[in-house]
């Protein structure tokens, strides 16, 4: 049982430790064995989060469903449980529709940079007590800096697709997305000031104990910073009220206008898991991650927490209409960025001054 | 060696199939980054010679090709054509038949409203009031489909009265629908009125001063939201309105949120005297006689009436025979999609999608 | 003003511009001659007890001798209506654009420009618009148009 200390998978622990015994009975070892274990893990939450996704635009079509008086997918399964399979499995043998303006690489590998972006924050997400891939010491800071990946994904969709519409779609999308990370990444900074620590593991131990340890109520106007971070979040998911650059109205589908196909579902699966990723995000850092009470397994309080912060913002989606693109700046500039400074200051003085506990 | 870094204007071509064109009309946009420089609407993807049909068919065969001319509003496009060839003819039309021409016209002016509530909303990003306004609206379409058998092409109101009577449960059921809007109403005020997001994209936005309005002859909700109290059914009266009480809203600004606003102040005004028009209700005929070759006499006519979209005029000459030599049929869309190069311009594409969607144009009007 | 005030104003104010014609048993019908037209036009719109300031419609008529222009104006100040009607040749018609005094005749003139053949001077923007951009069969809605593809109604009995 060497393999301890190599992956640490909390309460899969007897699944892996069987794996890796098998590994090593048939003749690996070393660094090859690491390998292989890794890839498995990774695997694993691959699979997990396609199930996830899968499972959330199901969950999105119930709502928006059930919110206009009406009742979404019925048809395949129970309640159209497997609806969105259906559709995956259609979108996977579509056509691939291609413009032939196309400037060929940035088009192709636009949808596959912004999955890759949306998978790759799970590295160093705890999903539960131990059960995380890789416990980096900069693990936020990691997320922050691969989730604006997306950006570039949507920027060079826009651009690769030769339409004005995709272009203008992308445009958008940077500038917003570069514009609320500003406020997002100083809300989330007075969680730090508080942890000390930009390792997620440590950020969900600090709050250990009931909900009254969860930052959102522990630091001084944790419910500040937590709505100015989810409302940052739902801009950077791209969701409505701030989802100007698909704003199907205006820029028909704005940057991917001229996919179809597998590279549409890409898009459309990455959206979707970067929604669960920055719910999760708020989560790890406001609601306490995976800590709750020990009658249900610590990855189910993560799970039900993170869904509940989901449901949030599908109903902002379903309810508000959209801003439009000069008023979005303006109120990230203008309105955002100051509270969240403000809201750091203030944080930072109380913690200078010790009024916390 | 890098060349001078400019910026530079491009053409978009919304449309002739975009979400917000509502229909199929192709907006020409010179734009400068998000900035509308320029419109340019083209229109006649949806013409259909209405007007060189009818000049080939009688008067009678005339009405269900008017009814494709406005499909929102069906019964009005019946109704203008029945007027002017009421009035060419001078048919006396019996009370019990101008009433429930009237209650067809105001449920049918609600149901145009209501499809106009929702597809705003909808173009402006929020999608459930959409399914809403359905909704409302399906209680209408149940009338219509009662009283007539179809629920968008009607073909009820012809010449010298109307098709057929009522079914004895329209009335009971007809108060219950009109009350259950009338409760819905403050809803949809509710969902939207006070919203932030929407005040902030409507109000200020697209904004028709009147003398504009009057001198590109906009009509209707249009018109009175920029301020000018001018309603046909008031103001050039026809039928039995002047029967009834009702108030005729108007709004000062001329704006997105002013137009929004007002129709739904005219849905309350509409089931105000649908309301009236119910308890009026008299016994009695339903059609003049009208032979089955109707043969007006020689002569002209124009004859408007106030319809959800503004005025909605017909114009026959009759020679005499049983076909007229020319209809001219003139919508309210048609004179307010002229409108949007003179206030769609110099804003952002967002805000061209928001008049665009409150002038409630439908393009089987402007392009017959 | 009820319709026959009206009558008895227009008759003292254009005696000789405008003609009252006997189709118009309903509601008044004029002729303006086709010369007079901007003139008519400008002063309906300016006289202080009509102000006609409000354009309903405009529509050609082929009568298959000649062609005629109505115009039914609208004053939104004194709640007045009016119909008057220019007749043209039926060759070379041509006419002045009233879009300096109702702007909202631009379309109405494109579309009788393209729909009839009339030649509408000093109008901004004589582009086809109902029709494809590449039409080439004439003007459709005249009487004597004809195409193969364009099938009467049969008379019923």
């Amino acid at each position: 049982m060497n393999f301890a200390p190599v992956i640490a998978v909390g309460e899969l622990q007897p699944v892996f430790a069987w794996l890796y015994g098998l590994l090593q009975s048939i003749g690996l070892e070393g660094t090859l064995l690491t390998v292989v274990m890794y890839a498995g893990l990774g695997g694993t939450v691959f699979g997990v989060l396609c199930v996830l996704a899968l499972f959330l635009v199901w969950w999105e079509r119930k709502i928006a469903g059930h919110i206009q008086q009406r009742f979404g997918p019925m048809r395949n399964g129970w309640h159209g449980w497997y609806q969105t399979l259906a559709d995956a499995v259609k979108l996977l043998q579509k056509e691939d529709v291609l413009v032939d303006t196309r400037d060929r690489p940035v088009f192709f590998w636009a949808p596959v940079i912004g999955f890759v972006a949306a998978f790759a924050a799970y590295v160093v997400m705890p999903f539960g007590k131990g059960l995380i891939v890789a416990d980096l010491n900069i693990g936020i800071l990691y997320i922050m800096a691969v989730t604006t990946f997306t950006v570039i994904s949507l920027l060079m969709a826009g651009w690769g697709s030769n339409n004005k519409y995709a272009l203008l779609g992308g445009m958008r999308s940077a500038a917003q997305v570069v514009s609320y990370e500003v406020p997002m990444v100083v809300s989330i900074l007075t969680v730090i000031l508080y942890t000390g620590s930009l390792s997620m593991v440590d950020i969900v131990e600090s709050q250990s104990g009931l909900f009254f340890n969860w930052f959102i109520f522990r630091i001084p106007f944790g419910p500040i910073a937590f709505i100015t971070y989810i409302t940052a979040a739902t801009a950077e998911a791209n969701r409505t009220p701030f989802d100007i650059p698909e704003a199907e109205q205006e820029l028909v589908a704005g940057f991917n206008v001229e996919y179809s196909g597998m590279k549409f579902a890409m898009f459309f699966l990455a959206e979707f898991i970067n929604m669960f990723t920055v719910s999760a995000i708020a989560v790890t850092l406001f609601l306490g991650g995976w800590q709750g009470l020990s009658f249900l397994p610590s990855w189910l309080w993560f799970l039900g927490k993170t869904l509940m912060v989901v449901l949030l913002l599908m109903l902002f989606r379903w309810t508000y209409p959209r801003l439009r693109v000069d008023q979005l700046m303006e109120f990230a500039w203008k309105i955002l960025v100051p509270i969240t400074f403000a809201n750091l200051i203030i944080a930072g003085w109380f913690k200078w001054a010790g009024w916390y506990w | 060696m890098m060349g001078e870094i400019r910026t530079q204007e491009f053409i978009v071509n919304m449309g002739p199939h975009h979400p917000s064109t509502h229909g199929v009309c192709r907006l020409m946009l010179t734009m400068d980054g998000e900035k509308v420089m320029k419109v340019e609407p083209y229109i006649g993807y949806l013409h259909r010679a209405l007007e060189k049909i009818c000049e080939n068919r009688t008067y009678h065969q005339c009405i269900p090709i008017l009814d494709r001319f406005e499909y929102v509003t069906a019964m009005s496009c019946n109704y203008t054509f029945a007027l002017a060839a009421e009035k060419l003819a001078q048919i006396e039309v019996p009370e019990r038949a101008e009433y429930l021409r009237v209650i067809m016209l105001e449920l049918n002016r609600i149901a145009s409203h209501l499809i106009f509530f929702g597809t705003t909303a909808m173009d402006l990003g929020a999608l459930t009031p959409f399914l809403y306004a359905l909704r409302e609206r399906e209680y209408i379409m149940d009338l219509f489909e009662m009283t007539c058998g179809q629920r968008l092409t009607y073909n009820y109101i012809r010449i010298g009265g109307v098709a057929k009577d009522i079914p004895a449960e329209f009335v009971p059921q007809c108060r219950e629908a009109i009350k259950i809007i009338g409760k819905k109403v403050p809803e949809y005020e509710g969902l939207l009125n006070e919203n932030p997001i929407w005040k902030a994209r409507t109000i200020g936005v697209g904004v028709l001063p009147p003398e504009l309005a009057v001198a590109y002859a906009a009509s209707g909700p249009i018109l009175r939201a920029s301020g000018v109290k001018y309603d046909l059914r008031r103001d050039d009266p026809y039928s039995i309105y002047d029967k009834f009480e009702f108030d005729i809203p108007t709004r000062p600004n001329g704006d997105v949120f002013d137009r929004y606003i007002l129709r739904l102040e005219e849905i309350k005004q509409s089931i105000r005297i649908i309301g009236q028009a119910l308890e009026g209700l008299p016994e009695g005929d339903i059609k003049a006689k009208v032979p089955l070759k109707f043969k007006p006499p020689a002569g002209e006519v124009y004859s408007r009436i106030e319809n959800s979209r503004g005025e909605l005029g017909v114009y026959i000459l009759s020679d005499g025979t049983d076909k007229p030599v020319r209809v001219k049929t003139r919508g309210g869309s048609y004179n307010h999609l002229q409108l949007i190069p003179e206030i769609g311009t110099d804003c952002l594409i967002a805000d061209l999608v928001a008049i665009f969607a409150s002038f409630d144009v439908i393009m089987p009007e402007v392009d017959r | 003003m009820t319709t026959e005030q009206l009558k008895d104003y227009i008759a003292s104010r254009f005696p000789v511009m405008m003609t009252l014609l006997e189709t118009g048993r309903r509601e008044p019908m004029y002729e303006v001659k086709a010369g007079q037209l901007l003139e008519v036009c400008r002063a309906l719109r300016d006289d202080e007890t009509l102000k006609f300031n409000y354009l309903c419609n405009i529509g050609a008529v082929d009568t298959q001798e000649r062609l005629e222009i109505v115009y039914s104006i609208a004053s939104v100040p004194n709640r007045l209506r009016l119909d008057f009607k220019v007749v043209l040749p039926r060759e070379g018609a041509s006419i002045e654009s009233v879009q300096e005094i109702w702007p909202a005749a631009n379309w109405y003139e494109r579309e009788m420009w393209e729909l009839y053949g009339v030649d509408v001077k000093a109008h901004d923007n004589l582009k086809r618009f109902l029709l494809p951009d590449d039409w080439d069969k004439g003007h459709p809605m005249r009487k004597d148009w004809d195409d193969p593809d364009f099938v009467r109604f049969p008379e019923i009995e």
